[in-house]
Order: C-alpha cells, then structure tokens, then sequence
C-alpha cells in the first residue's frame, strides 16, 4: 500500500518550566484527512504541546516536521506561516479594539472571513463592535474564522467545544468533516469524549508529559479511552452516590432560599431553596441568565426586585465579602478569577482569614493547621506550590475550593466548577461536594456537563430565557431529558 | 442592503463612534468653556491671548501626544521630562548665533537622536521583563545629567525664524497665532492618525490592551513597544525644540522636567487614556495640555494666589475623573 507521508510529525518534544517538567518527550504523528484527538488529564501536557505547536514557546528537545519540512517555531506568526492555525482556548483577540480592527491587525482577509463566519450563521455579524461586549462563543467562532481564513494545513482546536452551544458545536462538527475531505487536518484538544467518539479518527494519548497511546477511535470505547488517559480503570461515581440522600433532605429545612428574584432582561424571576445538606443542580444552555444568577447570588450584583433568604430570613449582600461572611461563598469557573495567580498555594488558602484585622499580625497555629489539612486531603499537587498560577487547571480549582474549607461556609455556589478539568480530578471534585453537603452545607452547583447531574446532584433545575422551566428529581434525570428541558421544550 | 437600512448603518456608526469618544469630546467642550470663561474675564481678550495660550501648551501638548503613545502601548515614561530638558539643552547650546539652515539639521537631528535613544529604553524594558517605571525613572536622571552636562547653566539660544515656526513672532512676543495653531494641529494629527489607521498603531493598542493576546494573535510585541517608545521621544524632542523657541534659551534645571513629566501624565488622564493601557484617543490629550496651561492665567485674572492654583488644579483632575466613573456606572447599570 501507498502510504503518503504523514503531514505533521512530532519527535521526542520535550519541555520544562523552571524545575517543573511540563514535557518528557512527546512523538506524535497527524496524517493527512484527519482529524486527531488530542488527550490526557490535566497536567499531562497538552496545553504545553499546542503552546509548542502554535509558536508561542519553544520547545528544548526534539523535532517538528511540518509537511515534510522541518520546523522550529520562535513566534506565532512563523507557526502560521508554516501552516498551522491555532485557536487558543481564550479567544486571540484584542478586547479594546473592534472586530474589523483586529482583522485588520492580523492582516486577515475580510471576504475570506466573512465567508467562514457565515458557516455558523454569522456573516452578518457587525464588524464595528468592540470585542469586549461580545460574548464569548461569538468571539470563539470569530477566532476560527480567523485561523479558518489563513488557509491552514493544521488547524489547531483546544477546548474550542467548551464555550459553544449544542447547535454551534453540531455545526463545527460539520465543517471540521468537510475541512478534512478537503485536505486539511485538525487537530482537537478536548475532555468531552462523546465528541472524540463522534468525529475523532485518531486519539493520541498524553500522560505525564509523554504520549501512552494512539488509538484508532473506530475500534474502543469510552471507557477504554479513560483509561488509556488515567493507566488505571476508574469508577466516575463518587463513593456517596447522589439520588441516595434525595429521601433524607426533602423535608430539611432550607438554607439558602430565594423568591422571584430579577434582573433586567436576563434574568426574569427565579425562586428557589436549596435544603441543608442537598445539592441542587442548575442546567441551561450558554447565556440563559445564569451568570446574572450567580453574580447577584454571590453579592456582586444587586437583583431588581426579589429577595434572598439565609434560614427563613432575608438579607441584603452589599458585596462579595458581605455575602462571604454572611456564609455564602461561589467556586467561579474561571479559576484565575477566584485566586491570587502570582502567590503561592499557602497564602491563597489562608487570604481569607487575613482578612479579619485581629489576624493581621500572625494566624493562630489551629489555623495554620487547618490549611495544611486542606492541602493534605484535597491532595494537591505541591511541586510547583510557589505561585499558585502554575499549577494545572484541576489543581487551581482544588485550592479555590480548599480555600473555603479552610474560612468556613454554610452555601456553597459552584459555578462550572469542572470545566476543562480532567476526569479524575472531577471525580474528586464531585466526591468533595457531596461530602460537604453530607456535612451540612448547601451547595448550588451550575454545570456545563449535563452528565455531571446525576452523579453529584440531588435535584435539578432547569433554566431558559430567565426563568426556571423544570425541576427533575437529579437520579433520573438524563442528558436527553435536561436538554429538552433546557431547549424550553417542556 | 436597501436605503433604509443602509441609513440607519451609518446612524448607528456615528452614534457609535460618539458614544466611544464621548470622553473626548467631553475634554474639548470643557476647554471650550474655560475659553469662553477666560473671554470674558479679561478686559480684552484677542488674538495676542491665543497666540500666547497656543503656544505656552505646545511643550505640555507635544510631551502629552508622547506619553499618551506609551501609555496606550502599555507603558508609562517617567523620562519624558528628561527627554525634554536634554532636547532643549542640546538645542539651546548648539543652535545659539546659528543661521537657520543649521538650525533646521540640528532639529531634525535632534528628534531622530532622541526617537533613537528612547526606543532603546523601550526595547531595554521589553527585554529585561523590568517594569516601565522602574527603567524610565532610572533613565530619567541619566537624561537629566546629561542635560546639565551639555548645557550647565541656563543659555545658548536659537535662530529667530525657527522662534518664528513655533510662536508666530521672531521676538517670541505677540506675533500671528495661526503659527502656533498649526504647530499644535499638525503633529496631533499625524499622531492621531498612526495611532489609529495604521497597523503600527493599532498594534500599540493591541500591546497595551494584553500583551499576551497580541501576540498569540501574531503581532511583534516588542516591535509595538519600541516604536511606542521612539514616537514618545520624539515628541519629548519636540517639546525640548517649543521651550527653546518660546524662551528663547535653554534651561537644564531639573525640576522643569520633572514638572513636565507629571504634567504629561496629568493631560494623559485627564484626556481619557486608561493609565492601564489599550484604550483611548491622543485627540483628548491636546485640548487636557490646553486646560492644564489655561488654569494658570484663568485663576491669575480671577485673583487667586498661584499658590492655591495648584490645589485646584489636583481638585479638578479629580472632579473630572469622578465624573467619568460615574458615567461608567451608569452605563453598566443600563446594560
């Protein structure tokens, strides 16, 4: 057989940050007319690997054959002119200048643009509008576009699912098919596997910094995919399995309630309680108003009208720490958002504790302890403890969350707490939750991942334009039937 | 695309365009105003008064255009002032019983020296990772020295054509005001337009706006940073070439570049550039320069001691920027 040589080959890529090896050594191939996965926990290197693709950092070892040619990428603009476009998962793409002007910046060519754009529906998109009011699966499609519009050999997709709706990404799936009958090939970095199964034809594997596997995806399963990626089977479901505690919280009384709570347009009225020691789940398609929800939830935002009751009582957060000693304390998505990037794990955990006046001159040892145990049972990765903004994603999240374990809480608000976090990470995460409900907190959890309800959650509401459509009892619930809810289909 | 619409495209458009230079125009009703005061404030207000106001703002106009330039690009340049004193130092020596033939090289050759000088400091910070501040305030008493060094006490002069291009008289006194006028209105343009119809100076914005996401978007960072930097000292060797034209001599004491440097920053602000970078026009910058210059006369013909002007002039910095929060505010609670 005729075998072409294969458009991209990667050989013995290796890369480290200061004493923090992101990269042992890394061998990978892309063939022509496919679409490849790219997969691994978090903290396996995949982040480090596009970074090395696209230009941004050089790698210290090994080789990158580009379509026969040999390669060393110092600058993005060298990687694009070797042909590979990447779309970062956040989005390239200047916040204080318009749409045209960043067109104009990166000397894209606006025909060319428009005509990708008009793929998902947007070609009538206003150019003139600044990038920072628009929201981020727009900016996510212009950025594709715009890598579209280089005319690419590889194109480069990490987590690029993550911020699109079901119709959006249904969409990309089509047009990724038809990109590789005609010869370009691409390369899909993501944690949802349904999408690997769907449309992937090669899966290559990274843990640790080295690559473990490369599987054709026509012939495996889901679970061998997971493990190929954790080298040891595991079980999803956390110990305490939800549903389970469904008959003992029912008639607990509520901690956290609110009444036909608005907000301008986006949020019209949402009521609800959440019990002690349940964990509520909230679904909704991008944009429902459930970061409006959250934002006033948390004492960011002040609502219109409605009231938020804490035991029965109402209250008033006049800000995020007024909401925070009043019990109530959110998990953002954006991990960044919630910590202290430049400082290290310790003092990220312990930052809301200084924040009383009679702690300003030192913590009590009990406290001190308490943080240390935080680090010990949410078993965070130490090795690159210094600043917090080097540790891998699943890791930033494990200190916002250890960060309240150590301050104390009654509701916890977890905003897509798991997003671009890897499976087994996820796995703890969801064992944490339950444990703190079963210890008495409320929990809030919004998700992205439809599958996630039944696994963590107790019941389940479902929001739509505003407004809460649906509650289904968490256990049964399933992909399908949230996403009717969720469509406004009930 | 029928008529209809194709009006309500350019409506939207220029709404658009005045709701994001709202804080501009803003400035320039504000200077607006303070001349219609100062008009009728004077006995006799005519053309020697906007000869005299145009052309004692060029230097502040000139060094603001630098510092709004850096600024933007996410920078700040404590130098400016410096730069300016070295300029005007270097002017004032060797320009002095010059014919104006040598005058216009050594001007010419003074801005692409000074440009050079400190792009290197642009590129030094880009390179080193040390933060703006830090490197300019160093670089600023290097300038400073050197100023002193060349010039050590205040002299030297120039040729009189060349007081003639900057303040409309070869005497410095009185004389036609469209000189000064044009001397601001040329420059500023120029500024204006590199800054936002050409790739250069969008990329400026990029830079300032987040470094990193410029350059995962493939532009040269440190390209941007450089010329930012270059373009800013230029402009502070033209401010050095207005004080030595508007005096007539040169003066290297530091505190006068010192005092322009915070004065340039001052017009940066209150021209509605984000001190944090990646947004706003150079167009407010000029007419914040007009109003800082304007208050010294304005609260002299109202007979307040010039030693309580500075106070007002810190109180309306931070009236005008309170007032540009709220409007912020109130545009986000809209939303």
């Amino acid at each position: 057989m005729n075998r072409p040589s294969p458009l991209l080959t990667i050989t013995g890529v290796a890369k480290a940050y200061g004493s923090v090896v992101a990269l042992e050594a890394v061998d990978m191939t892309v063939r022509h007319h496919e679409i490849h996965a790219l997969l691994g926990a978090n903290g396996a290197g995949k982040s480090t690997l596009v970074r090395i693709l696209a230009g941004v950092h050089p790698a210290d070892r090994g080789t990158l054959v580009v379509a026969g040619k040999t390669a060393n990428f110092r600058t993005p603009v060298e990687a694009m002119r070797g042909g590979i476009a990447t779309v970062f998962q956040d989005p390239a793409l200047i916040r204080d200048l318009t749409i045209a002007q960043n067109l104009r910046l990166s000397q894209t060519n606006p025909d060319t643009f428009a005509q990708w754009l008009d793929e998902f529906d947007l070609g009538s998109l206003d150019r003139d509008r600044m990038v920072r009011n628009l929201p981020l699966d727009i900016l996510r499609l212009v950025d594709l576009a715009r890598a579209l519009a280089l005319n690419p050999k590889i194109l480069l997709l990490d987590e690029i699912t993550a911020a699109l709706t079901a119709d959006q990404a249904e969409k990309l799936f089509e047009l990724l098919d038809r990109l590789k009958s005609d010869g370009c090939s691409v390369v899909l970095i993501t944690h949802r596997l349904a999408e690997v199964m769907r449309i992937c034809d090669t899966a290559t594997i990274l843990r640790d910094g080295r690559n473990v596997a490369e599987l054709e995806v026509g012939g495996i399963t889901q679970q061998e995919l997971v493990h190929a990626m954790l080298g040891s089977p595991v079980d999803l479901a956390p110990d305490t399995p939800a549903g389970i505690a469904t008959p003992t919280t029912a008639d607990a009384e509520a901690v956290f309630a609110v009444e036909e709570l608005a907000s301008g347009e986006t949020v019209r009225q949402v009521s609800f309680a959440v019990r002690r020691g349940e964990v509520l789940g909230l679904v909704a398609l991008e944009g429902q108003g459930q970061e409006r929800v959250f934002d006033i939830l948390c004492g960011e935002r002040r609502p219109s009208s409605g009231r938020i009751l804490i035991d029965g009582s109402p209250c008033r957060f006049l800000s995020p720490a007024d909401a925070v000693r009043q019990g109530v304390v959110l998990i953002p998505g954006d991990r960044l958002q919630a910590l202290l990037p430049s400082l290290p794990v310790y003092q990220n955990l312990v930052v809301t504790l200084i924040t009383r006046i009679r702690q300003w001159l030192g913590l009590p040892a009990d406290e001190r302890a308490r943080a240390a145990n935080a680090i010990d049972s949410l078993s965070i990765d130490t090795r690159a403890a210094a600043q917090v903004r080097r540790l891998s994603g699943g890791n930033q999240q494990k200190v916002a969350i250890g960060r309240w374990l150590v301050s104390g809480f009654r509701t916890l608000l977890c905003f897509d707490p798991t997003r671009g976090i890897d499976i087994q990470t996820k796995g703890e995460i969801y064992a944490l939750l339950r444990k703190l409900a079963a210890d008495g907190a409320a929990v809030l959890l919004y998700t992205s991942e439809l599958a996630e309800i039944p696994l963590v959650c107790d019941r389940v509401l479902v929001m739509h334009n505003g407004l809460i459509v649906d509650e289904q009892v968490a256990a049964r619930a399933t992909e399908a039937s949230l996403l009717t809810a969720a469509h406004g289909l009930v | 695309m029928n008529r209809d619409s194709r009006a309500t495209v350019v409506f939207n458009r220029t709404g658009l365009i005045l709701s994001r230079s709202g804080w501009t125009l803003g400035v320039w009703l504000l200077l607006l105003a303070l001349l219609i005061w100062y008009a009728n404030l004077i006995p006799r207000f005519g053309e020697f008064q906007i000869t005299s106001i145009s052309k004692n703002s060029l230097p502040l106009v000139y060094l603001a255009l630098g510092q709004a330039v850096i600024v933007i690009a996410g920078g700040i340049d404590l130098s400016l002032g410096a730069l300016l004193l070295l300029s005007n130092a270097i002017a004032a020596r060797f320009m002095a019983d010059q014919p104006l033939g040598a005058v216009v090289v050594i001007a010419l050759l003074l801005i692409g020296l000074i440009a050079c000088l400190n792009g290197m400091t642009g590129y030094v910070i880009r390179l080193s990772g040390v933060p703006d501040i830090v490197v300019t305030l160093a670089t600023s008493y290097i300038w400073s020295g050197l100023a002193l060094w060349i010039l050590p006490s205040p002299g030297g002069g120039t040729a009189p054509e060349f007081r003639w291009l900057f303040t409309g008289s070869e005497s410095g006194i009185g004389g036609t005001y469209v000189l000064p006028v044009l001397m601001m209105i040329i420059p500023a343009t120029v500024v204006f337009l590199l800054s936002r119809r050409t790739r250069l100076g969008l990329s400026m914005y990029a830079v300032g706006s987040d470094s990193n996401i410029a350059s995962l978007a493939g532009l040269g960072v440190t390209r941007a940073k450089v010329a930012s930097y270059a373009l800013g000292g230029a402009l502070a060797a033209l401010a050095g070439l207005a004080t030595v034209a508007i005096t007539g001599t040169g003066d290297p004491r530091f505190s006068v570049g010192a005092n322009a440097t915070l004065n340039s920053v001052a017009a940066v602000v209150l021209g509605g550039i984000a001190l944090t970078g990646g947004t706003g026009l150079v167009l407010g910058v000029v007419a914040a320069g007009m109003i800082l210059i304007m208050l010294n006369p304005i609260l002299s013909a109202m007979g307040i001691n010039p030693n309580n002007a500075q106070i007002l002039q810190g109180v309306l910095i931070a009236i005008v920027m309170m007032i540009g929060g709220l409007a912020a505010l109130i545009r986000e609670r809209q939303t």
